[in-house]
């Protein structure tokens, strides 16, 4: 049976198993005055034997392929002839390489000899047998284990408590998923980044003022020794970010306040969801917007007003980042301030405060923590954001705070380091995984700062 | 079953004239004042279409304590509500009527709230500090109308109103904390306290000891009774205890309807209408 066959066997056994526990379940009661003897439900009964049926055998069966390929290799290079067989382990790879190759019907470079092609077919003699033994193996695990759990029933066996466990087991795989992939994530950009600062030292990629990534790719090529100073980077990520949330903050806040306080119920039914699809949009469409609007009204206005703006400029994107982040900002504030409760508005109010004064003194500081979470999203949004960035404000990293020049953001920078066709382990790839691992960092430390602050506040009010 | 009912007699008692039927809606007893407070006069509320109250024509005297009664969803927090118009806070919400304080009607067109809600103030019924600290939350209400110049007359006015609430002794060395780090009925205090910070004519109280335990709420009904020599107080109470331990006069709603008006002491042990008594004597179905 091919895998997939299997699954589906193991599936339908499953379901099989769920009917066969439910129904011993109600047999078992049926002496006693029907299911309010039993200790649980009888669907508990049902799901207990589909759970014994079909988790230990998907175990068995995830291991089984895990190691599968692995052991019949080397049961195959056991079986080779002995001048194939004790080659050098690089060549001898090439010759594993070539098996798997005719195995997987691949083409083949040059000739193949009779001793591979034979270890091939036994390569996958051996990979139908494995296939037998795996499905009769894994039905009998199923059929057994259904057997097993159906002479078990009784009215006393605490099926849902056993069921509960399992679902509990269940939930913390799936929060310990989450947890493991971060911790993944940072531990390999972390390898990686540490790889990098053997070849360019910490401080040059923390303090130097350059960056220029490109590499000699011949060791006869000149000028291109590459300089790897974070600084230009990182001050055109705060660039475009601080121009995006200047855009933002106050237009987001503004709407909220407006759609959480003063606009009807109709209003706020069609605007809220409008606003939403803001953040729907694809950030390449606010991309070719940002480059094809935006940037060339900007270079104009700078025109008439005399400024030179370039084409490809840091406001440009800013103003369009902060435009795609409003309802980032607008939509949590406005959920945050629904969320403080009436009674609060109305002892404001029944003191003559103005609708205003129980705005700015009452409702926002009680709704503040969820603003500066809803902000703090939008900082993330902002700093992660590549492909505006890409279109609209350019590629070169200029050292500058002038809003009005291109410059360039850590995510932009990221992508082109890894676009290249450079080996992997140049110092150029590996920057991409140094410059992730700062973005991590700071983003990690802007969260840091906005939690002090909230606590600080709360401590402070309530 | 009681026996008015299934007979369908008026309940007459030896010396005394029939009760106003069940049926007769129309407000029985004192309803008028001389030189009243505020006036009310065929005050009706609608929530979209559908009527909380009609009909409710009310004096309340000056320094009087007044307290409605009746069942829940008669309507008596929502005529509480018209006298500072808080009820415009309420989407859907249309009052009709007249109320007149000062000779003025609360409802015209040129009235503004704001200074009306800071001659009227409120107690609701759950306590609602705000999330500052004590002295915050006293001070606030006269920073905003003004009342206060500098540091010292904000220190005088929160000492003086936090006294009157009689929650100084209590709070003296922790004004900096939150109001809502306080006990409940310490909260209900603090909100008194802030109310009465504004300097307020009149101070509306929708159930303000409902959720208090009964220390907290004898200490309440006192600072009632010493609030009313300077305030008009008019009280929503469901407890009738209450209602005549602290009002000098009572008014009893039911279903919308303002049904009996009149001296505390002849609503609890005299009353006019049929319905007034079945709900005093706990007959109300």
């Amino acid at each position: 049976m091919a895998p997939f066959h299997l699954l589906l066997t193991l599936c339908v056994l499953a379901i099989a198993g769920f009917f066969i526990g439910r129904s011993k379940s109600f047999a078992v009661c049926s002496a006693q005055g029907g299911p309010r003897a039993l200790h649980s439900r009888p669907i508990y009964y049902g799901i207990l034997t589909a759970i014994w049926c079909a988790v230990p055998a998907l175990i068995v069966f995830s291991f089984w392929y895990f190691f599968q390929s692995t052991i019949i290799m080397d049961l195959v290079i056991a079986d080779l002839p002995d001048p194939i067989r004790f080659l050098p382990e690089d060549r001898l790879n090439l010759v594993v390489n070539d098996i798997k190759n005719i195995v997987a019907g691949n083409i083949v470079a040059g000739n193949i000899s009779p001793a591979i092609q034979a270890a091939a077919d036994h390569y996958k003699s051996l990979e139908k047998t494995a296939q037998v033994a795996l499905s009769v193996i894994i039905t009998a695990m199923a059929i057994i284990a259904i057997a097993g759990v159906y002479l078990k029933i009784t009215p006393t066996l605490r099926a849902r408590n056993y069921v509960e466990k399992i679902i509990e087991g269940l939930l913390i795989a799936c929060t310990s998923l989450a947890v493991f992939t971060t911790i993944g994530i940072v531990a390999s950009v972390f390898y990686e980044a540490i790889r990098f600062f053997k070849i360019v030292p910490v401080y040059k990629f923390l303090f130097g003022l350059q960056w220029s990534p490109q590499m000699a790719i011949h060791a006869e090529q000149i000028g291109s020794s590459g300089a790897f100073g974070a600084i230009p980077v990182i001050l055109g990520t705060m660039l475009i970010a601080g121009i995006a949330m200047c855009v933002a903050v106050p237009v987001g806040l503004m709407a909220a306040i407006y759609l959480a306080e003063y606009a009807n119920k109709n209003f706020r039914n069609i605007a809220k969801p409008l606003l939403e699809i803001l953040a729907g949009i694809p950030t390449v469409v606010y991309g070719f917007f940002a480059a094809l609007v935006v940037a060339p009204a900007i270079r104009d206005a700078g025109g008439i007003l005399g400024f030179s703006v370039s084409s490809e400029s840091a406001l440009a994107a800013g103003i369009v980042m902060g435009i795609m982040i409003i309802p980032f900002v607008s939509s949590l504030s406005d959920d945050v301030i629904n969320a403080v409760p009436q009674s609060l508005r109305d002892g404001a109010l029944s003191l003559g405060s103005t609708r205003s004064e129980t705005i700015t003194n009452v409702v926002l500081p009680a709704a503040l923590p969820g603003i500066v979470g809803g902000v703090l999203l939008a900082v993330s949004r902002a700093i992660g954001e590549t492909m505006i960035v890409v279109m609209a404000a350019g590629l070169s990293a200029n050292l500058t705070v002038n809003p009005f020049q291109a410059v360039t953001t850590v995510t932009v920078q990221i992508v082109t380091l890894l676009v290249g066709d450079q080996e992997f382990d140049s110092a150029k790839t590996l920057a991409a995984f140094a410059l992730g691992l700062l973005l991590f960092v700071i983003t990690l430390a802007l969260n840091v700062v906005a939690l002090i602050v909230v606590r600080k506040y709360r401590e402070h009010y309530e | 079953m009681n026996q008015e009912q299934t007979t369908g007699h008026p309940h007459i008692r030896p010396g005394r004239s029939p009760l106003v039927e069940r049926t007769e809606r129309a407000t029985v007893g004192q309803t008028t004042v001389e030189d009243p407070r505020i006036s009310c006069k065929n005050v009706a509320v609608y929530y979209d279409a559908k009527k909380a109250i009609s009909n409710i024509n009310l004096d309340i005297g000056r320094n009087e304590v007044i307290a409605m009664i009746g069942p829940s969803g008669c309507g008596k927090s929502t005529f509480l509500r018209c006298l500072n118009r808080m009820n415009d806070t309420i989407e859907g919400c249309t009052v009709s009527g007249q109320i007149f304080m000062d000779g003025k009607n609360i409802y015209d067109s040129d009235v503004d709230v704001v200074p009306l809600r800071a001659q009227v103030g409120m107690v609701f019924q759950k306590p609602n500090p705000f999330p500052k600290s004590i002295y915050d939350n006293i001070a606030y209400g006269a920073r905003i109308h003004g009342l206060v110049q500098n540091r010292d007359e904000t220190d005088e006015l929160v000492v003086g109103s936090l006294k009157r609430a009689g929650l100084w002794g209590e709070v003296k060395d922790r004004l900096k904390m939150s109001g809502t780090s306080l006990s409940g009925g310490q909260q209900q205090r603090l909100c008194i306290a802030r109310a009465i910070a504004v300097n307020p004519e009149v101070i509306l109280m929708d159930e303000p000891c409902s959720s208090l335990d009964p220390i907290a709420t004898a200490i309440i009904e006192e600072l009632i009774d010493e609030l009313k020599q300077d305030y008009t107080i008019v009280i929503v109470t469901h407890s009738m205890q209450q209602a005549s331990r602290i009002s000098h006069r009572t008014a009893y709603f039911y279903q919308g309807d303002l049904v009996e008006v009149g001296s505390t002491d002849q609503v609890f042990l005299n009353p006019l209408h049929q319905l007034t008594e079945d709900y005093i004597t706990g007959r109300f179905e």
